[in-house]
Order: C-alpha cells, then sequence, then structure tokens
C-alpha cells in the first residue's frame, strides 16, 4: 500500500474524481471501440506507423484541438473563479495547479502542435518535395510530443498537477515548496515533447535547404516556407537551453543539487533567466508561423501578391535574431541595475520595427485588392488591429522604468493573450479553415464559421480588454480572489462573460466539423479558394507521393502563374518514385520514453534504468537496421493519378 | 537512388548529403548546448557555499592528459577519414579502433576525476558550483560514452557490411561527432579548468 | 601520392599541440586575469576553427556558406546568451 500511496492526488476534489472516471470510460470506450471495429490493424497500419508528413501533420492538429479544449476548460473555471468576489467555486490550491496547467497546454501542448500540423502537411508540399528530409526522425518527433503530452496530462489524475506556474519559477519549484511530484510532471514532459521539437528544427531546416524543387531558390519560397525555416531555426537555437535548463530543475529536485535552491550557492534566479531565454524566442517561435499563414491567406483572398516580399523575409530574420536578445525584459523588476534593463529595454522596442513594417505589407497587399471575405480572411482582417493593441501594449511594458508598475499584474495577463489569441489562435483557425478542404476533401461550413469568428473575437475582446484596466488598477495575476472593496467585481464579470462567448465559438467548431463531415459537397477539386502556391497544385486528397511529377518553379506564386501567366508547372514525365518505409519504431520507442518519464518522476529507479537501456536498444536497432524505402512504379502512379483526376 | 561520382562516398546518394547536412544542423543546436552549460557555470563559479572552490580541486596533470588524449583521438579519427576517402578500409578501421580507445582511457582519466572530487568533499550535492561542474563535465563524459557505442556499431557493420555508401556516410558522421567533441573538450579545458586555475 | 599522406590532417594535430601549449602560459607564468584570459581566448576559438575547417571539412561541399553561416549564428548567439547572463548577474547586479 506505501508503494501505491505515491500515486494518489495530494489535494483531491469532486472534479478530480470525476475526471479520473471520465478518463476511465473515454480509454474502455476507445479500447472496446478499436476491437468491436477491428480496427486495431488498421490505426498501426496506416497512422501508428506512418511516416507520411501529411498523415503526421493530420495527428499534430487532432492532438492540438484536443488540447486546445483541454486547455480550455482551464480557462473557463479560471475566469469563473474570479466573476465574483470571494469566490469558494475553487480553493487556492487548484486555481494555481489550473493555471499553471493551463499556461503549460496551451504554449506547448496546443500552440506547438498545430503551427507542426501546418508545418508537417504544407511544407513538403509548398517545395513540391515527396517527403521531409528525414520521415522516420518526423515520426519519431510526433509520437514524442504526444507521449510528453500524454504523460503532463496523466499529472491530474496520478500524483498531482504542477501548480508553480507555468513558469515554474524557483524557489516556488523546488522540493521545499512544492513537495508533490506535480513539478516533476511539468520538467520530464516538457523535457520529452522538447527533444520531439529540436527534432522537427532539424528536419524542416534539412528539409527547406536542401529539397526545394527546381527552380524555387531561397527568394521564391511560399511566405509560409519561409516563416518555417526562420522558425525552425530558432527552434533549433533555444530548445537546447530549455533541455539544460529542466536538467538541472530535474537534478534539483530528484538528486538534491544546489542549482536553483536557496542555499549552497544556488542561485534561483539562473532558472528564470534560462528559462526565459528559451522562452521568449519561444513566443516568436509560434507567432512566425501564424505571420506564414496570414501572408498565404491575405494574398489569396486579395487575389493579389504579396506586397513586399523581401522586406518581409528581412523582417523575419531580424525578428529571429533580436528574439534571441530581449529576454530579460520579462524579469525587469528582479534586480538587476540600469544598464541591463535599458539594454534589454532597447531590443525588446527594436522588435516592433520589423513587425511594424509585416503588418504595413498586409494592408498594402489588401490595397485595392478584390478582397473575398471568407472565414479565413476574416480572422485575417480581424488580426490586424487587434494584434497591434497587444503589440503596443508590449512596448508599454517593453520600457523597464514603466514595467515595474505593470509587472505580475492583469495587465500583463491582457497583453500576451491579446499578442497570442489574435497572433496565434486566430492564424491556427483560419489556416485550418483554409487548408481544411486540402487535408481531408471537403469544406467547412462557411456561415458556422463566420458566425465562430464573430463569437470569438467579441468575446475575446469582452474577456481580455477589461484585464488591461484592472490590472493597472492593481489587479495581481495568479491571486485566487479578492475581495468586493477591490472594486474589481464588475469587469471580471465582464470577462467572465467573454470567455462564456468565447467557449461557444470554440464548441460551434467542433459542431462545424460535424456539419461538414455530414453535408458538405465532396466535388471541391483541387484548388477551391483559387489559391496561390504549390500545394494547391496537387490533387485532393494528396496522394502519398505528394506530385507525380516533379514541380519546376519560376516564381513565389508559383501555382497563381501556371494558371493565369501560362508557366508550365510539371515539365517532365512520370519516373517511378522513391519513399520511405512505415516502421512502427518511432511509436514504441516514444511509449518507451513514457515510461522512462513516469518512472522518473515518481523517483522509480529499477524502472528507469530498464526503459533507458530500452531506448538505447531501440537506437541500436534503428543503427543496423538495412532500410531502402521502396519505390512506387510508374504503373501505379499512373493508375492513382487517373482515379484522382475522375475524382475531381 | 541516384548516384554521383565525383563525390566523395559518403556524400554520393542524396539522402547521404540530407544526413550529413542535417547533422550540422544538429551540431549548431550542441553548440547551444554547451553554451548553455558555460553560462550557467560563469554565472555559479564563484558560489561555492562551504565547499571547495574550483582552484583547490583541480590537478593540471589528469586535465592535461585528457586533453592530449582527447586531442590525438581526434587527430587519428582525421586520419581514419582520410584513409576512408582513399579507400583503405584497413587502416580506416585501424584508426577508428584507435580513436575509440584513446576515447575509453579519456573516460577512464574523467571518472577517475570524478572520483577524486567525490573522496575531497566536492560531491554533486555540496555547492552550486560542483553541481554545475559535474554536470558540464558530466554532459561532455555522456557525450563520450555515447560515442563509444555508437563509434562500436559502425565498426561491427563496417567489418560486416564493408565500405559501402551507407557505412561510409555513417562514418563520416561519426567523425563530425568526435571532432566537435574534441572542440566542446578544448572550451572545458581553456574556460573551466585553466580560467579556474590562473 | 601526395594525395596520400594525411599532410592537412599532421598540420592540423601538430597546429593544435602548440595552441594548447600556448595556452598553459596561463598557467605556468604569471599573468594578470587580463592577459590570461585574452590567451586563453586566441587560443580556444583558434584552435576549434582548426578543427573546423581542417578535421570537420566544414567548407568541402557547395553548402559551404549555409554550414558556416549556421555555426556563426549559433556562435553569436551564445555569446550573446553568455554575456547577456553576466550582464544580468555578475556585472550589473
Amino acid at each position: 500500500m506505501e508503494f501505491l500511496e505515491r500515486f494518489a492526488v495530494p489535494n483531491p476534489s469532486l472534479a478530480i474524481y470525476a475526471s479520473m472516471v471520465a478518463i476511465g470510460l473515454t480509454l474502455i470506450a476507445i479500447i472496446a471501440g478499436l476491437t468491436y471495429f477491428k480496427k486495431w490493424g488498421y490505426l498501426w497500419r496506416e497512422w501508428l506507423t506512418t511516416v507520411d508528413h501529411k498523415r503526421i501533420g493530420i495527428m499534430y492538429l487532432i492532438s492540438a484541438l484536443i488540447m486546445l479544449f483541454r486547455g480550455g476548460v482551464d480557462a473557463i473555471m479560471m475566469r469563473a473563479q474570479l466573476a465574483v468576489p470571494d469566490n469558494k467555486l475553487l480553493d487556492a490550491q487548484h486555481y494555481n495547479e489550473i493555471f499553471t496547467t493551463h499556461g503549460v497546454i496551451m504554449l506547448i501542448f496546443m500552440a506547438m502542435p498545430f503551427i507542426f500540423a501546418f508545418m508537417n502537411f504544407l511544407v513538403p508540399l509548398q517545395i513540391g518535395a515527396r517527403d521531409v528530409a528525414f520521415p522516420r526522425l518526423n515520426a519519431l518527433s510526433f509520437w514524442l510530443f504526444f507521449f510528453g503530452a500524454m504523460l503532463f496530462n496523466i499529472s491530474f489524475v496520478v500524483g498531482g498537477s504542477p501548480d508553480a506556474g507555468w513558469t515554474s519559477y524557483f524557489p516556488l519549484a523546488g522540493n521545499e515548496f512544492s513537495p508533490s511530484v506535480g513539478t516533476n510532471y511539468y520538467m520530464i514532459a516538457i523535457q520529452i515533447s522538447g527533444l520531439g521539437s529540436l527534432m522537427t528544427g532539424i528536419n524542416m531546416i534539412t528539409t527547406i535547404l536542401k529539397m526545394r524543387a527546381p527552380g524555387m531558390t531561397l527568394m521564391k519560397m511560399p511566405m509560409f516556407t519561409w516563416a518555417t525555416l526562420v522558425t525552425n531555426l530558432i527552434i533549433v537555437t533555444v530548445f537546447p537551453v530549455l533541455t539544460v535548463a529542466l536538467v538541472m530543475g530535474t537534478m534539483d529536485r530528484l538528486f538534491g543539487t544546489n542549482f536553483f535552491s536557496s542555499t549552497n550557492g544556488g542561485m534561483d534566479m539562473l532558472w528564470a533567466n534560462l528559462f526565459w531565454v528559451w522562452g521568449h524566442p519561444e513566443v516568436y517561435i509560434l507567432i512566425l508561423p501564424a505571420f506564414g499563414l496570414y501572408s498565404e491567406i491575405i494574398s489569396t483572398f486579395a487575389g493579389r501578391n504579396l506586397y513586399g516580399y523581401k522586406s518581409m523575409v528581412a523582417s523575419m530574420v531580424i525578428i529571429s535574431g533580436l528574439s534571441c536578445v530581449v529576454w530579460a525584459h520579462h524579469f525587469f523588476t528582479m534586480g538587476q541595475g540600469a544598464l541591463a534593463n535599458s539594454f534589454f529595454s532597447i531590443t525588446t522596442m527594436m522588435i516592433s520595427v520589423p513587425t511594424g513594417v509585416k503588418i504595413f505589407n498586409w494592408l498594402f497587399t489588401m490595397w485595392r485588392g478584390k478582397i473575398r471575405f471568407t472565414v479565413p480572411m476574416l480572422y485575417s482582417i480581424g488580426f490586424i488591429p487587434l494584434f497591434v493593441l497587444g503589440g503596443v501594449t508590449g512596448v508599454m511594458l517593453a520600457m523597464s522604468a514603466a514595467d515595474y508598475q505593470y509587472h505580475n499584474t492583469m495587465f500583463l495577463v491582457a497583453h500576451f493573450h491579446n499578442t497570442i489569441i489574435p497572433g496565434v489562435v486566430f492564424a491556427m483557425l483560419a489556416g485550418l479553415t483554409f487548408y481544411w478542404p486540402k487535408m481531408f476533401g471537403f469544406m467547412l461550413n462557411e456561415r458556422i464559421g463566420k458566425w465562430t469568428f464573430w463569437l470569438l473575437t467579441v468575446g475575446f475582446c469582452l474577456a481580455f480588454l477589461p484585464m488591461y484596466v484592472t490590472g493597472l488598477d492593481g489587479q495581481a495575476r495568479r491571486m485566487y480572489t479578492y475581495s468586493a472593496a477591490a472594486g474589481f467585481s464588475t469587469l471580471n464579470m465582464v470577462s467572465f462573460v467573454g470567455a462564456m462567448i468565447m467557449a461557444v465559438g470554440f464548441v460551434l467548431i467542433v459542431y462545424n466539423v460535424y456539419h461538414s463531415v455530414r453535408y458538405a459537397p465532396r466535388n471541391i477539386g483541387a484548388d477551391p479558394w483559387d489559391a496561390r502556391s504549390l500545394e494547391w497544385a496537387t490533387h485532393t486528397p494528396v496522394p502519398e507521393y505528394n506530385f507525380a511529377v516533379q514541380p519546376h518553379v519560376a516564381s513565389s506564386q508559383a501555382f497563381w502563374d501556371a494558371k493565369k501567366n501560362g508557366h508550365v508547372l510539371f515539365p517532365g514525365k512520370v519516373e517511378k518514385i522513391h519513399m520511405p518505409n512505415n516502421s512502427g519504431v518511432p511509436f514504441i520507442m516514444s511509449a518507451i520514453f513514457f515510461v522512462w518519464g513516469f518512472s522518473m518522476i515518481f523517483s522509480l529507479w529499477i524502472p528507469a534504468i530498464i526503459s533507458t537501456i530500452a531506448i538505447f536498444a531501440c537506437m541500436a536497432h534503428r543503427s543496423f537496421e538495412k532500410d531502402h524505402g521502396r519505390y512506387i512504379s510508374v504503373a501505379e502512379i499512373e493508375e492513382t493519378e487517373t482515379k484522382l483526376r475522375g475524382a475531381n | 537512388m541516384k548516384i554521383d561520382h565525383s563525390l566523395p562516398l559518403e556524400y554520393s546518394t542524396k539522402q547521404n548529403g540530407l544526413n550529413i547536412f542535417g547533422f550540422w544542423v544538429f551540431l549548431a543546436a550542441e553548440i547551444m548546448l554547451f553554451a548553455t552549460l558555460f553560462t550557467s557555470y560563469f554565472t555559479l563559479e564563484h558560489r561555492v557555499g562551504g565547499g571547495p572552490s574550483g582552484t583547490e580541486i583541480f590537478e593540471i596533470t589528469p586535465v592535461l592528459m585528457e586533453t592530449l588524449i582527447l586531442l590525438t583521438s581526434s587527430f587519428t579519427i582525421g586520419l581514419g577519414v582520410h584513409a576512408m576517402r582513399i579507400g583503405n578500409k584497413k587502416a580506416m578501421t585501424a584508426f577508428f579502433v584507435i580513436t575509440l580507445l584513446l576515447g575509453l582511457g579519456f573516460l577512464g582519466l574523467e571518472i577517475d576525476e570524478f572520483i577524486t572530487y567525490i573522496h575531497e568533499g566536492a560531491t554533486l550535492q555540496t555547492s552550486a558550483f560542483t553541481a554545475i561542474l559535474m554536470l558540464t563535465l558530466g554532459t561532455h563524459g555522456a557525450h563520450v560514452t555515447f560515442g563509444l557505442f555508437w563509434g562500436s556499431a559502425i565498426l561491427m557493420q563496417l567489418k560486416k557490411r564493408g565500405l559501402t555508401k551507407e557505412t561510409a556516410n555513417k562514418s563520416f558522421i561519426f567523425s563530425l561527432y568526435w571532432h566537435f567533441l574534441d572542440v566542446v573538450w578544448i572550451f572545458i579545458f581553456s574556460f573551466i579548468y585553466l580560467k579556474g586555475m590562473m | 601520392m601526395s594525395e596520400l599522406f594525411p599532410r592537412k590532417q599532421i598540420m592540423g594535430f601538430v597546429f593544435s599541440l602548440v595552441l594548447t601549449a600556448a595556452a598553459l602560459a596561463v598557467y605556468f607564468l604569471d599573468l594578470t586575469f587580463a592577459q590570461g584570459i585574452t590567451v586563453l581566448l586566441i587560443t580556444a576559438f583558434v584552435q576549434a576553427l582548426l578543427q573546423l575547417v581542417v578535421f570537420m571539412h566544414a567548407g568541402e561541399t557547395e553548402d559551404k556558406w549555409i554550414i558556416y553561416g549556421k555555426v556563426y549564428f549559433m556562435i553569436g548567439i551564445a555569446l550573446v546568451t553568455i554575456f547577456g547572463t553576466l550582464l544580468i548577474f555578475l556585472w550589473d547586479m
């Protein structure tokens, strides 16, 4: 019994017991369903072992959507708790756990896989490649992310959630103040999925730099591919920093070292420093692909070439460099001197210049365009004013002297949600609507989509704009309640109403998917939006080899120029195509990582050692394996092509 | 699979070229990994709590020996790649074996060094300084250990399958890894040991 | 026959040994901190560059500039991270 006690949740409540039951029932339902419909083989052959970038992209997408709702429920609970003063809905401990998991899940297990979904699905198509450079590594990246996410999520019912904030600052995150295993979950689960992100970074950089279609020079790449390249450059630069910081944090918690302790020379502030060396570039890792998607969408629906292509590229490259030299603006109040603060203050403000350039480029792209107000375009148009508002408050926060007033208040919370929701979330939903037909072969319902957009926009403004006011009035973030005398009551109630409206919007997305699966017409062709880049030049659904003939590219709007200006996109004839083999090893290896992580979290050393050895055994297996891939014959390709042409 | 005979064997297929390029990107990430360790080391260097400082525990002789061994191993694997490029499999195998043996020697000395530190009262838990020292050295040492297993796997494949496009590619990538570890050690030698003993 | 003899590698090795010996000056000679750190910075970075060019063949393919660009970018960010952190914690706190 003593052995089992460690797995108990330290602060149980009715909600947690209910989730335990719900998780158990869901698992049983999934297993029973798969068995009843005899889908185990299908699942294993077509999905769990796949190395196809498109399927991996779709799996990222599904995981991201599930995590969006998991994080969204946390958000609703927080807003509900703060809706009225002196609320007893949640106690302080549960509130801490909820804002911690909300942050981690939304950033690392929702936004990251969402952008990886688009990168995986789109980049090889946009550059005219068969797959990514290392398809099996790609599968490993996904499964590491997936099992990392699962590991983090079971913390809720096994052993207790982390409760030290998504930044997990020491000494609060140390053993002394966070004795439960929650923070171990944080350290290890993020570590595992972070390894996956690093591998994706290496994979994408190699793919984009080495596998572009003939004629596609760097300055002829679609803007989303450019954004992906720059983003992955940042990923490869900063994820190792997170790796080291998490290792140090893990060692402090599990092995009693003194990196971030308050005794024996330890320095808690070093964690904050290392965390933000990764953490600040991380927000650009999220926003740059979003910018890429907006660029694609705005130029498509304005019916014009992207304005200022070169300045778009230049500003992204400058942002990537600057993003790595601003990290200290997250802790202006920590105690460093005026010189350091001034330096980081100035670099922070400098970032707004290239970002401003991009905003003007989008506006000029729309200028005199024939704008079609589709759902993706609505998100893009809504994004511009709302994101500018978030950017302006960011410049306010960048002034280190003024930051002493804003620091740790709701003003900051309003600011970063104001950049992330219109910036990243709107972009993801716009991209989802835009690329849905390419992924699944039918469009999402336009009318429901527009309702969703308006609900989210209105809900967002109601939920977050009041926080600027309460923040300036002194409402601190991460406080689980406040007294009526503080005067925050009305605005917090408005926030709660806004959050509920957003929740309705997100539920509508699910309804939209259901509705469109049932009623949407399937004969939409390969190019339903009259779009501009290569991913629309192949069939829908995309065949596993992407393009029967390798495309030749002569401009940054290759497909548009092929349609309107008579460029020849596919000059060659069909040849046999080399494809990678499926493999179960990435899945198995990641599952072992899950066991390893779980054992580390609970300090179960024997399974930890065994799973470590098993991980290395998987790597050795890969080294000794002879895997030369397979060929798809010309006859097979032509058969597929005829079938797909008939379908369109 | 297209084979380009104008390039060395390890670059000869498209996938081989991708592998080498991708490994360079990985090494770039490793630069940041060790840079973070150095950042933390420089920050925590003088925070010794009640424990010993660097000046008190560093000794020049074992450190110098480790340096020379690793430098030599970087040289011998360079010779190994040279032998591979002129198609001399026997010399190549010999140089790779020597490299791995030198790596093993390095590891032995490093383990001895750790044991000495622990006997002198500088354990992982003693202070922030000892923790970051051991983490930095340990990360490098773990890389060397991993390299020993990896190199042995490549040697086995070389013996069984001969010098093919795949084995040549793997050997070249391994040599990049090994040289990189030597570069990291140069910085450890200069900015941890020599700076600490200055 | 000249191609068969690994002249480049041997030169590289000799240079590495010389640079290591030069770095030892900070241990055996009585230098100030500034002098010592200058010597170490020079010997370490020159030696790293030597490994990169001579042994790792960084410049032998068409991707030369991408590889060098990437490595220098990383070194740049690495130095910014190190010196930025030192500025925060040691020189200005």
